[in-house]
């Protein structure tokens, strides 16, 4: 090939390529949501002269072209091809795939992070447990990391210490470790959270730090739909769909569930939810401040008051059993001064039951 | 706006492309003014008047110059030109070190000034020195056209990390330039490998350096793994910019001049600086170290000439005591080689040479990069084991691990190694088969560097805020 030709094929072909992804984000329609990353996507910035002034329209439209980019899952898919297989990065955006399941980089140890959690959960004890006479138990919610990090060469977080610091943070409350029930068959592949039909023995564990012993027979049911988790868009990486199983039972059928932020009233499992943007909201309806569950089939007037994040509302179907009232706050998203007015801690059981996941990251908590 | 960006790459470059091919010949400069003028404004839309007060000032200082020329009059406006160009970057960029050090001399507290630096002042600064006294010294004649002037300094290819253009490297294609399909081809080649120096292996290397800094577990190991990665990704932003520069000037008819000559391969430290920010190194020598006698003086004159320059060198970079530290670093070392090691370096084996080029540019880069100079003592002690850091953590292992095959990339991408093997192939029996994949790999690094942008990934330009 000549110099010349040479020359008009890479500027053909270039200039091709640049004009047309060019036309294509001018001509895209605009699209609201992106279901893999599950967020708003940005939006045409308001232009006028003030915007163009203060830099903000030039802001808005950075984030507006990056997020209504043509095929923006396609590049995405092979930026994250290319780290994984190209440049052979062992995470990609924090997100590692071991033994098929996709998990977080959770590293190192935030021991602040949880002092600040234990001293939070002192804060609500002062307010609310004092005197509350019923019993008071903690536990912790292993994060994939645990059971696939080390294995796999990954850094992992000094687990035995973040027990630690919490328990002795937290004298008055009883601790049950569920580590030792656990592996990583029990979480979902593409997901933070764990898989309800698989969690019985860490319920039942808990339930016996309570108090009571898990007699109901459990039905497993597969709920009909795909569920990609949020690693599954947070990484970009090609993984299989994971399949949502629940268990039913007498109890669990019959008990109701009570919102206070929207008033609403239904039941354990939001059939409705599977078709949304996060399948595992299945479970209670997903993320709310405060959730009170009833169970007309309890043999005696006994409370339970959950303090949880998202694990919670997969387990928590399991410990209805041994109480006619659960409450379940999360304080994500209530500040616990508010709780006196909403919850009476009198003669309750409570549980505090968090993730290593937001106790590494405890400033999410109010 | 940055050229590796969503915005500049699928809104701004073809709109300018457009235009620019559109426009009749002597609309072209007009164009190009005009759209620089909005590409610096989209970072920086308040300073784009600074821009313009400089483009004026340039011009008609270069016009009264000229008209004075061979006067005591031409003098003093050279030195009033001088003043408000360097006052400008004085005031914008090392106003608030200077107050910041008086207020520590003295024990007053003065308030800073806290002026948000104006994005490739350094650089357009520069620009119109090397005007200005070029029309003085008369190697240069002065533009009457304000748009071809505003033109030159405003260019967007180069406007804001480089590389410094000189009035006098293009002064012809102001006017008189050609196109071609060679030319533009050669321009998007450049283009193409600069982007994807900057965004798939230069910003890999600065993940990995936010990931040691907010690492609460380092290591000594990590602190050289740091500096490392430091040092190649310092190398593949700057000379990756530099590549697209020229190569966006080419494809617009300019010849911008050479950067980086594979500056890591260097034996010597005057070597590195041969091939280093060639037209900064070339920039201060030509308007300083000459100006003040060169190495045509006493020895006691020609070491402060070399510690004047290289103090300025490292104060250019940044306005905080460990780039001038750094600048100084290298004046001392110079010195030595110069008066020493320079015959000794040249007959003992070649690897000793890279050690000792490297060494000091792996330690200086830290210093460079350092939160003040108490933040490089203590990083650069780190380096040596002070601290009681342990030698390595799982951590550590764990990145190195993960970067391996980016470290590998990044220096055998740092020398010229690709590009022996790749002339080799052209001039070879592959040449027809190379010939017909190139532009199709150039494009797949397209399509690559778009995907990583896309998601939005770590992007900073390092050379922005000089």
């Amino acid at each position: 090939m000549n110099k010349k030709a040479y020359s008009i094929y890479t500027v053909v072909l270039a200039a091709a390529l640049v004009f047309v992804l060019s036309a294509a984000c001018l001509f895209s329609p605009e699209k609201d949501f992106s279901e893999s990353e599950r967020r708003k996507l940005a939006k045409f910035p308001e232009l006028s002269a003030e915007t163009l002034l203060n830099g903000k329209f030039m802001e808005g439209f950075e984030s507006y072209s990056l997020d209504q980019f043509p095929l923006r899952d396609s590049f995405r898919r092979l930026k994250a091809f290319a780290q994984y297989n190209v440049f052979n990065l062992k995470d990609s955006n924090g997100i590692y795939v071991a033994d098929g399941y996709a998990a977080k980089l959770v590293y190192p140890l935030k021991e602040g992070s949880v002092l600040d959690a234990a001293a939070k959960f002192g804060e609500i004890y002062d307010l609310y447990l004092g005197n509350s006479g019923g019993k008071i138990v903690v536990s912790i919610v292993p994060d994939k990391g645990y059971f696939l990090g080390e294995a796999n060469g990954y850094p992992v977080m000094d687990y035995e210490k973040l027990e630690k610091l919490l328990t002795e943070n937290m004298p008055y409350a009883e601790y049950c470790g569920i580590f030792d029930t656990l592996s990583i068959e029990d979480y979902y592949t593409t997901d933070t959270h764990w898989r309800q039909e698989k969690i019985l023995p860490a319920a039942k564990k808990i339930a016996a730090a309570l108090g009571f012993e898990l007699s109901e027979r459990y039905t497993e049911n597969e709920a009909e739909v795909d569920f990609y988790g949020v690693y599954y868009g947070q990484s970009a990486l090609p993984l299989p769909a994971d399949r949502i199983n629940y268990v039913t039972s007498k109890v669990i059928s019959e008990a109701t569930v009570y919102n206070a932020e929207t008033g609403a009233t239904g039941g354990i499992y939001d059939f409705g939810k599977l078709q949304s943007k996060d399948p595992y909201e299945f479970f209670l309806s997903g993320a709310a401040a405060l959730l009170t569950v009833e169970n007309p089939a309890a043999a005696e007037e006994k409370e339970l008051v959950i303090f949880r994040d998202s694990f919670g509302s997969a387990i928590a179907p399991y410990l209805i059993e041994g109480y006619s009232k659960v409450t379940l706050v999360d304080t994500r998203y209530i500040a616990p001064a508010l709780l006196g007015d909403y919850v009476d801690f009198t003669n309750c059981d409570v549980l505090f039951l968090y993730s290593t996941l937001v106790l590494n990251e405890s400033s999410v908590l109010k | 706006m940055l050229f590796s960006s969503v915005p500049f790459l699928f809104y701004f470059l073809p709109a300018v492309m457009l235009c620019y091919f559109v426009a009749p010949k002597k609309l072209k400069n007009a164009v190009l003014l005009v759209f620089s003028l909005l590409f610096y404004a989209w970072g920086e839309p308040r300073y784009v008047f600074l821009m313009a007060f400089s483009i004026v000032m340039g011009y008609v200082f270069g016009l009264l110059i000229e008209k004075y020329r061979g006067k005591k009059t031409a003098k003093l406006l050279l030195a009033a030109s001088v003043v408000i160009s360097i006052g400008l970057l004085g005031y914008f960029k090392y106003a608030d070190f200077f107050i910041g050090n008086f207020n520590a001399a003295t024990g007053l507290s003065l308030p800073l000034l806290k002026i948000a630096l104006p994005i490739g002042i350094s650089f357009y600064t520069f620009q119109i020195l090397s005007y200005t006294i070029d029309v003085y010294r008369g190697s240069a004649k002065a533009r009457r056209n304000i748009v071809d002037f505003g033109a030159y300094v405003a260019l967007f290819p180069q406007l804001i990390a480089g590389p410094i253009v000189r009035y006098t490297d293009i002064d012809a294609e102001l006017t008189e330039r050609t196109h071609s399909f060679e030319k533009a081809a050669f321009g998007i080649e450049r283009f193409v490998v600069g982007l994807g120096k900057k965004v798939l292996i230069s910003n890999a290397f600065g993940e990995l350096c936010s990931i040691f800094r907010a690492s609460g577990e380092k290591s000594v190991l990590f602190y050289w793994v740091y500096a490392v990665a430091f040092t190649l990704q310092i190398y593949f932003d700057f000379s990756g910019y530099s590549d697209m520069a020229i190569g966006l000037g080419r494809i617009f008819g300019f010849h911008f001049p050479e950067n980086f000559d594979y500056p890591y391969i260097s034996r010597s430290i005057t070597e590195f600086w041969r091939r280093w920010h060639m037209s900064l190194g070339s920039w201060f020598r030509d308007y300083v170290y000459i100006p003040l006698g060169g190495n045509r003086v006493s020895k006691p004159r020609w070491f402060f000439n070399i510690f004047a320059v290289w103090m300025l060198t490292g104060f250019w970079h940044g306005a905080d005591w460990q780039f001038i530290a750094w600048g100084l670093m290298y004046a001392v070392l110079l010195i030595i080689e110069k008066l020493f090691f320079k015959k000794a370096l040249e007959r003992l084996p070649a690897v000793i040479g890279h050690i000792y080029v490297m060494f000091f540019v792996i330690t200086g880069f830290v210093l460079f990069n350092a939160e003040g100079i108490g933040g490089a003592v203590s990083d650069i002690c780190a380096m040596f084991g002070a601290g009681n850091l342990p030698l390595v953590t799982a951590e550590t292992l764990y990145y190195l691990r993960s970067y391996a095959v980016i470290f590998a990339v990044g220096i055998i991408g740092a020398t010229p190694l690709l590009k022996i093997i790749s002339d080799r192939i052209r001039s070879g029996k592959g040449e027809r088969f190379f010939g017909l994949l190139r532009p199709v790999l150039l494009c797949g690094v397209l399509l690559l560097v778009t995907a990583y942008l896309v998601d939005g990934s770590f992007n900073p330009f390092l050379y922005f805020r000089f």
